[in-house]
C-alpha cells in the first residue's frame, strides 16, 4: 500500500517535471534545432517558395503557440507526421522501437549478468590474477573505440575475410508465404533469423558495456567486501560462495539496480546508432539520427518526450526496487 | 595459473561452440522449392519520400522512377544520353513557335493494383493523372521540391498556385485534350521541356492514391511503372513486379548498344526479353562504405555495389580504367561510374572583398584576388587525394558529355601555378595586410575538413596569411544551404547534379536573377552573361547555340566567380552473373533492364 500511495505520489510529482523536460526540449529544438526549409527546397528557390515552405511547417506560428500544440501532442501522444516521409510518427516508434529493442536486449541482459559475475569473481581475488585478468578485458573494452569493435567483430564474424558465419547486414523479414508452413516451422524461422541477425551485435555491444558494467560493479563489491559484518560471516565460518552470493551481492544490490534501470530507457528508445548503420538494422537509432539531421521535428519531438517520460517511469522503478530489495526502507512523505 | 588458462580455453570454446552452434542449424524452409531468384542492388544513401513531387535526391529519384512512369526516358546504352518515348506514343509533336507542345499517350496502361481504386484493379493512366500531377508540384501543402523546374514556364500555372492551388480549376497552359492527348502551352520558348518531362518530378500519380492515402502517399506509391513497391524502410526498399506493366521487351537497337563499348558487359543477352526482368528486386541503403564492400564480397548478399576509397588499392590493379586484381576479377565486374554533375567553388561575387565592386579600380584588384586563387588551386592534386585519381578535371563549367563543352580551353585554368598566382596578387597591389578574411563553408564532416586543409595549404603558397582563410562548418545541409542562401559565405563548396543533359541546366547556376536565394550560389550578375543566357534560352540545340553558350563559359572564366570544376567518377562493382551497365542521372532507376543469370548459388540464397 506504502509503494502504491508512493508510486502515484511520485508520478503527481513528475508532472512538473515533465512540463519542464518538454519546455527545455522544445526551446532548444526550436532555436538550436536544425531548420528543415533549407533541407526540402528544391534547386532554385524564390524568396516567396522558402516563405510557402516555413508556412506549411508552421515556423512562422509564435512560439507560445507552437509550444502549446506540442503540449498537445505529449498529452495526446500524437505527433502528426514525419515531415519528411509523411509517415504518422506513432506508426514509426510502432515499427522501430520494437527492432531496437530486440537488439538491445540481449547485450543490455547478458552484459550486466556477465558484468556482475566478473564483478564477483575480481572483487572475490582482489589482487590476484583474475582481478587483474578481469579489469584489464575491461579497460581494454572501455579503451577501444566502439566503432572500431564494430567494424572488427562484423569483419570476424560475419565477412570472408574471416569467420563468415553471419550476415554481414539486414533483418528478419517475413516468412516465406509456404501455405503449408506449420507454426512450428515459422516460430522456427523467426527464431533462426534472429539469432543470425542479433549475435553479432550483441557479441559487439556486450564487448563494450561489459568493461563499464564490470568495472562499476567491482568497486560496489568491493566496498561492501570491506564491511564489518563481512568479517562477522566469515567468523561464523559461512561459506565464501554463501558470503558473495547471499549478503555482499544483496546489499551491493541497490546501486547496481540504479545503473541497470536507469538505463532501461535507452534500451527501449534510443537504440543504436552505429550498430544500425554497421548492420543495416532498422531500428529507432537510425531513424532519430535521420530526423536530427534532416529537421524532422515531429519524430524528434516523440522520441525527446518518451525518453523523458520513460526516464521518470525509470526513477520511480528505481524507488520501488529500493524497496523490494530491502524491505527496511521507508519512503519519505 | 594452468588451471586458470585452461578455464580461460573451455570459456572461448564455448562461445566458438554457442556461435558455430547456431551457423550450423538447419536452415529454415530448407527442404522446400526455393522461389525465384531475388536480386539485390544497393546504393551509398537512403531516400526519404517516393512522393515525386518531393523526390529530390538521386536516391529518391531511382525509387520513384522504378514506380512511376513519365513521359519519357533515356536510352539505357545511348551515349550521349538520347530520349525516347515511355508514357507517351512518341516524341512530342512541337508547334512551329515553339510554344505549344502535343504528346499522344500510350493507349491501355495501367495503374498497378492497389486498394486506392475502386475493386483493387489498378485504372488506364489518361491525360488528366499527368496534368493533376504537375499540378501537385505546384502545390505547396506537398511541399514539392521540383517546382522550379516549371516555374514561369507553362503557362497559368503560377497563376493557378497563387490562386490557391485550387485543383477544380484548369490550368491554362495544361489541356487534356482527350483522354490520350496532352497539351502543354508555354509562356516562352522552353526548348528543355521534353528533357523535364523526363524528370522523376513529371511522374504520373492517380489522384485516388493521394487521396486514399493522404500524408502516408509518399511511403505508398502507386505508379505504372515496371515495379511495385513491396516494402520500405530506412534500411531498405523491396520491389516486385507490377503485374499490370504494359509488354515491353528488351531491344538493342532501340536502347542504343555499342557493341564497340558495351559488349563487355552482356547485354546482348537482354535482346528480346520481356521488362522488367526480375520479378523482385531487393534494393538496400548501405551509407556505410565499408559494410557494403563487406555485404558484396561475402557472395551471398547483395549483388551490386561499390568499393570504399580505402580499399580500392587491395581491390583493383589500377583505376583508369578499372582493373581487378584477379582474385576479385573472378567474382566481380566493374566500371567507373562518371557522375552526371561536377564539383565546383563558387566565390561569393555578392561579397565587395572579392567580388564585384562599384569602384572600377578595387573591381581590378578583385579580379586579381580571384584569378590568384584560381592560379593555386591544384585540380590535380584534389583528384588523387580525393577522388582516386579518376575524376575527370575541365576548365569552366560545362562539363564532358554536354553539347558545349569544350575540349579545347587552355588547361592553365586548371592547372596549379603558384608563381603565377603570386604575380596575380602583386599586380593588384594585395599584401598580407591588405588581403581580406575569407569564410570558407561546408558541412561538418571529416572530408570537409579536410577538403580545407588542402585549400588552405594552396593558398598559403601564394602568400595568402593562414589565419585569414576560416572554415565555418554547419551541422546539417540545411543549415549549410541556409548560411549560403543568405551570402554569409566567401566560398560555397559546392557540387551540382545535373537535372538534363542540356549546357543551359549549369550555365544557369550564373544567371543573374537566379541568385540566392536561387541556385546561383556565387550571386554572380553580369549584364553581358544575363543577356546571352536570355538569348539562348528559347534556342533550340545548334552550332549557334553552342556558340553563345561557349561564349558565356569563356565568361565565367574571365570572371572567375567560380573554380571549376572535375566531374567525379565513382566505381561500381557487381557479381559476373549480373548484366548491367550502371548509369546515375539522367537515366534514374535501370532496375528493369536489370539480370541476374540463374546459374549460381547466390540465386538460390
Amino acid at each position: 500500500m506504502e509503494t502504491l500511495q508512493y508510486t502515484i505520489r511520485k508520478l503527481i510529482y513528475s508532472i512538473p517535471l515533465l512540463f519542464g523536460v518538454t519546455l527545455i526540449a522544445f526551446t532548444l529544438m526550436v532555436y538550436f534545432g536544425p531548420d528543415l526549409t533549407d533541407s526540402i527546397l528544391g534547386k532554385n528557390p524564390t524568396a516567396e517558395q522558402i516563405a510557402d515552405v516555413r508556412s506549411e511547417l508552421g515556423y512562422d506560428a509564435p512560439f507560445f503557440v507552437r509550444y502549446f500544440m506540442f503540449l498537445k501532442e505529449v498529452v495526446t501522444f500524437d505527433f502528426g507526421s514525419s515531415m519528411s516521409s509523411g509517415e504518422d510518427v506513432r506508426s514509426i516508434l510502432a515499427r522501430t522501437v520494437p527492432v531496437s529493442f530486440a537488439v538491445a536486449l540481449p547485450a543490455f541482459i547478458l552484459s550486466n549478468l556477465l558484468g556482475v559475475g566478473l564483478a564477483l569473481l575480481a572483487a572475490y581475488h582482489r589482487g590476484g590474477f583474475w582481478d587483474k585478468f578481469v579489469m584489464v578485458f575491461a579497460v581494454v573494452g572501455m579503451s577501444v573505440s566502439y566503432l572500431m569493435i564494430v567494424i572488427a567483430f562484423q569483419i570476424i564474424f560475419s565477412t570472408s575475410y574471416g569467420l563468415n558465419w553471419f550476415p554481414v547486414q539486414g533483418w528478419i523479414d517475413p516468412p516465406p508465404d509456404y501455405p503449408d508452413a506449420t507454426f512450428f516451422e515459422i516460430a522456427y524461422y523467426y527464431w533462426y533469423n534472429y539469432w543470425l541477425y542479433v549475435t553479432v551485435p550483441t557479441l559487439a555491444s556486450i564487448f563494450v558495456a561489459l568493461g563499464y558494467n564490470t568495472r562499476f560493479f567491482r568497486a560496489v563489491i568491493v566496498e561492501e567486501l570491506n564491511r564489518d559484518y563481512v568479517r562477522t560471516a566469515r567468523a561464523y565460518g559461512i561459506g565464501n560462495g554463501t558470503i558473495m552470493l547471499k549478503h555482499v551481492l544483496k546489499n551491493a544490490l541497490i546501486p547496481i539496480a540504479t545503473r541497470i534501470i536507469i538505463s532501461l530507457p535507452f534500451v527501449i528508445i534510443a537504440g543504436n546508432l552505429l550498430l544500425e548503420k554497421f548492420f543495416g538494422i532498422p531500428g529507432v537509432g537510425l531513424v532519430t539520427y535521420d530526423a536530427i539531421t534532416n529537421g524532422d521535428l515531429p519524430v524528434v519531438k516523440a522520441v525527446v518526450t518518451s525518453t523523458a517520460i520513460l526516464y521518470v517511469f525509470a526513477l520511480i522503478l528505481t524507488d520501488i526496487a529500493y524497496k523490494v530489495i530491502d524491505p527496511r526502507i521507508t519512503y519519505s512523505k | 595459473m594452468p588451471s586458470q588458462l585452461n578455464r580461460l580455453t573451455v570459456a572461448g570454446a564455448l562461445l566458438g561452440l554457442l556461435c558455430f552452434g547456431l551457423t550450423a542449424c538447419k536452415k529454415p524452409f530448407a527442404d522446400r522449392d526455393q522461389k525465384n531468384p531475388v536480386y539485390r542492388h544497393s546504393s551509398n544513401g537512403a531516400p526519404v519520400s517516393i512522393d515525386p513531387a518531393s523526390a529530390s535526391t538521386l536516391y529518391e529519384n531511382e525509387m520513384v522512377t522504378t514506380v512511376y512512369d513519365q513521359l519519357f526516358e533515356y536510352r539505357y546504352l545511348a551515349r550521349p544520353y538520347e530520349l525516347k518515348p515511355r508514357l507517351a506514343a512518341s516524341l512530342p509533336e512541337a508547334s512551329a513557335d515553339g510554344l505549344t507542345y502535343t504528346i499522344r499517350l500510350k493507349k491501355g496502361i495501367r495503374f498497378a493494383d492497389d486498394p486506392c481504386f475502386p475493386d483493387g484493379k489498378g485504372r488506364e493512366v489518361v491525360a488528366a493523372d499527368f496534368i493533376y500531377s504537375i499540378k501537385r508540384v505546384f502545390d505547396p501543402k506537398n511541399l514539392p521540391q521540383g517546382e522550379w523546374v516549371w516555374r514561369g514556364k507553362i503557362k497559368g500555372l503560377d497563376e493557378w498556385k497563387a490562386a490557391g492551388s485550387d485543383y477544380a480549376q484548369p490550368v491554362e497552359g495544361l489541356k487534356a485534350l482527350d483522354d490520350h492527348t496532352i497539351q502543354i502551352t508555354l509562356n516562352a520558348p522552353f526548348p528543355q521541356l521534353t528533357y523535364t518531362l523526363a524528370m522523376g518530378y513529371s511522374s504520373v500519380v492517380p489522384r485516388e492514391a493521394v487521396e486514399y492515402y493522404g500524408k502516408e502517399f509518399a511511403l505508398n506509391p502507386v505508379g505504372s511503372g515496371p515495379y511495385k513497391l513491396d516494402s520500405f524502410s530506412t534500411r531498405r526498399a523491396v520491389f516486385v513486379r507490377n503485374e499490370n506493366y504494359r509488354e515491353e521487351y528488351f531491344d538493342l537497337e532501340q536502347e542504343g548498344y555499342d557493341p564497340a563499348t558495351q559488349a563487355w558487359t552482356g547485354v546482348e543477352e537482354l535482346q528480346g526479353k520481356r521488362l522488367p526482368i526480375m520479378d523482385r528486386v531487393e534494393y538496400y541503403f548501405m551509407q556505410e562504405s565499408m559494410t557494403r564492400w563487406n555485404s558484396l564480397n561475402k557472395g551471398n548478399e547483395i549483388h551490386f555495389g561499390g568499393i570504399p576509397v580505402e580499399l580500392t588499392h587491395m581491390v583493383a590493379d589500377q583505376l583508369k580504367p578499372l582493373k581487378l586484381k584477379p582474385e576479385y576479377a573472378e567474382k566481380f565486374t566493374g566500371m567507373n561510374q562518371p557522375d552526371f554533375g561536377f564539383v565546383y567553388l563558387p566565390i561569393n561575387m555578392a561579397d565587395p572583398r572579392i567580388g564585384h565592386h562599384p569602384d572600377p579600380e578595387q573591381d581590378r584588384k578583385n579580379l586579381l584576388l580571384r584569378k590568384a586563387i584560381r592560379s593555386a588551386f591544384d585540380w590535380d592534386q584534389r583528384n588523387e587525394r580525393f577522388y582516386n585519381n579518376i575524376g575527370i578535371i575541365f576548365p569552366g563549367i560545362i562539363p564532358p558529355g554536354l553539347d558545349a563543352h569544350d575540349p579545347d580551353l587552355p588547361r592553365h585554368y586548371v592547372t596549379a601555378d603558384y608563381e603565377q598566382g603570386r604575380r596575380y596578387l602583386e599586380e593588384g597591389g594585395w599584401t598580407a595586410e591588405t588581403l581580406p578574411e575569407l569564410t570558407y563553408g561546408g558541412v561538418a564532416s571529416v572530408q570537409n575538413m579536410q577538403l580545407f586543409e588542402q585549400f588552405r595549404g594552396w593558398m598559403e603558397k601564394i602568400g595568402y596569411p593562414r589565419e585569414k582563410i576560416v572554415l565555418k562548418t554547419y551541422a546539417t545541409f540545411g543549415d549549410y544551404n541556409r548560411a549560403v542562401r543568405n551570402k554569409e559565405l566567401t566560398f560555397v563548396s559546392g557540387g551540382w547534379g545535373l537535372d538534363y543533359p542540356d549546357s543551359e541546366n549549369v550555365l544557369q547556376l550564373f544567371y543573374g536573377p537566379n541568385k540566392s536565394p536561387g541556385s546561383n550560389a556565387s550571386n554572380y550578375d553580369n549584364p553581358e552573361y544575363n543577356a546571352l543566357f536570355q538569348k539562348t534560352k528559347p534556342m533550340q540545340p545548334g552550332p549557334e547555340r553552342t556558340k553563345l553558350y561557349r561564349r558565356m563559359n569563356e565568361i565565367i572564366l574571365e570572371d572567375v566567380p567560380t573554380i571549376a570544376g572535375l566531374t567525379r567518377n565513382s566505381t561500381a562493382i557487381w557479381h559476373k552473373n549480373v548484366i548491367i551497365l550502371p548509369s546515375r542521372n539522367p537515366h534514374g532507376s535501370l532496375l528493369k533492364y536489370i539480370y541476374l543469370k540463374p546459374k549460381t548459388e547466390e540465386a538460390d540464397d
